[in-house]
């Protein structure tokens, strides 16, 4: 199963239109949380907004996670174990207020467990070769580690 | 006035903000009493029963009227909890919650996103001279004077 999720803040139609049309090639279940999306998929299981839990265990339970190039589904997909394939955002398609999600594609591909795409062809391309994406393991997060310490000796 | 309470105000938007939020503030919860706001709670809840979450208005920067109703509400909820320090990753709702805590003397802590790599968010640059303390989550942009770097969620 593939999981894809456009996030809260804005709809993110072209995702769901290439994921709608990639689950009609294709003989994998996927589910899809679409926001406030004017494009309804026909070949996609959708909701519009899902529940933290329900969220959670469609991201765990997904051989796949495919969102928009938002920071809080990379941490999602690192928590759950779940390689995760993120697609930007684009300003000029009227999607983002700007394009920090492109800026931000260039080091989320350096972090592990984390694949990147730019529009139909490279997802279907990342698509392509799905069981060879590997995720990422959440144990031992040392920066973590070191930010909260240094936030509860601000808090005192 | 006096804030003499041991609760932290942990304050952001859905969605990247609040589960940035969550990473960091969830673990506070060992040594301090953590309450929290959010727009849309109800979508991004866990562990309802144990943690205190505010269902705060949405507003944005984008749409300034909505920002006056939002500091209402935050203001009533900052006499009622009286925290000693308010903690938010952004953004309008953090904006709104460290300027009130710097009129009420409360400790103030900006932690920007971890998206924002190339220079620091629109919010923390508006923050900048009223929080106690920025911190970013990449090197780069930290000049250990008022933005600091000590780590990243991830």
């Amino acid at each position: 199963m593939i999981f894809v999720a456009t996030g809260t803040q804005f709809p993110f139609d072209r995702l769901i239109q290439i994921m709608d049309k990639w689950a009609q090639e294709n003989d994998e279940k996927v589910i899809a949380q679409i926001g406030d999306g004017k494009y309804t998929p026909e070949h996609i299981e959708w909701q519009r907004f899902v529940g933290i839990d329900e969220y959670n265990k469609n991201i765990k339970e997904s051989t796949l996670f495919i969102s928009h190039a938002g920071m809080g589904n990379i941490i999602s997909a690192k928590e759950q174990g779940t390689p995760i394939v993120v697609i930007n955002r684009q300003a000029k398609l009227g999607e983002h207020r700007n394009d920090h999600q492109a800026e931000g594609l260039e080091w989320m591909g350096k972090l592990e467990g984390v694949y990147t795409a730019t529009d139909k062809d490279t997802l279907f391309a990342q698509l392509a070769q799905r069981e060879q994406l590997q995720a990422s393991s959440d144990e031992n997060n040392q920066n973590l580690n070191t930010l909260v310490d240094f936030i509860d000796q601000l808090v005192g | 006035m006096i804030f003499s309470s041991d609760k932290v105000l942990a304050i952001s938007s859905p969605g990247g903000h609040w589960i940035q939020l969550n990473k960091i503030c969830n673990p506070l919860e060992l040594k301090h009493k953590v309450i929290y706001a959010s727009p849309r709670s109800q979508y991004q809840l866990n562990k309802i029963g144990t943690r205190k979450v505010f269902n705060i208005l949405d507003a944005s920067a984008d749409n300034k009227l909505t920002l006056i109703p939002l500091a209402v509400q935050l203001l009533f909820i900052l006499l009622k909890e009286r925290p000693k320090a308010i903690i938010s990753t952004g953004a309008a709702p953090g904006v709104v919650a460290i300027l009130l805590g710097k009129i009420l003397r409360i400790k103030t802590i900006w932690i920007d996103s971890i998206a924002n790599v190339q220079q620091l968010s629109r919010s923390a640059r508006i923050i900048k001279s009223h929080a106690n303390i920025v911190v970013t989550q990449w090197q780069p942009l930290s000049d250990d004077k008022t933005t600091f770097y000590r780590g990243s969620v991830l």
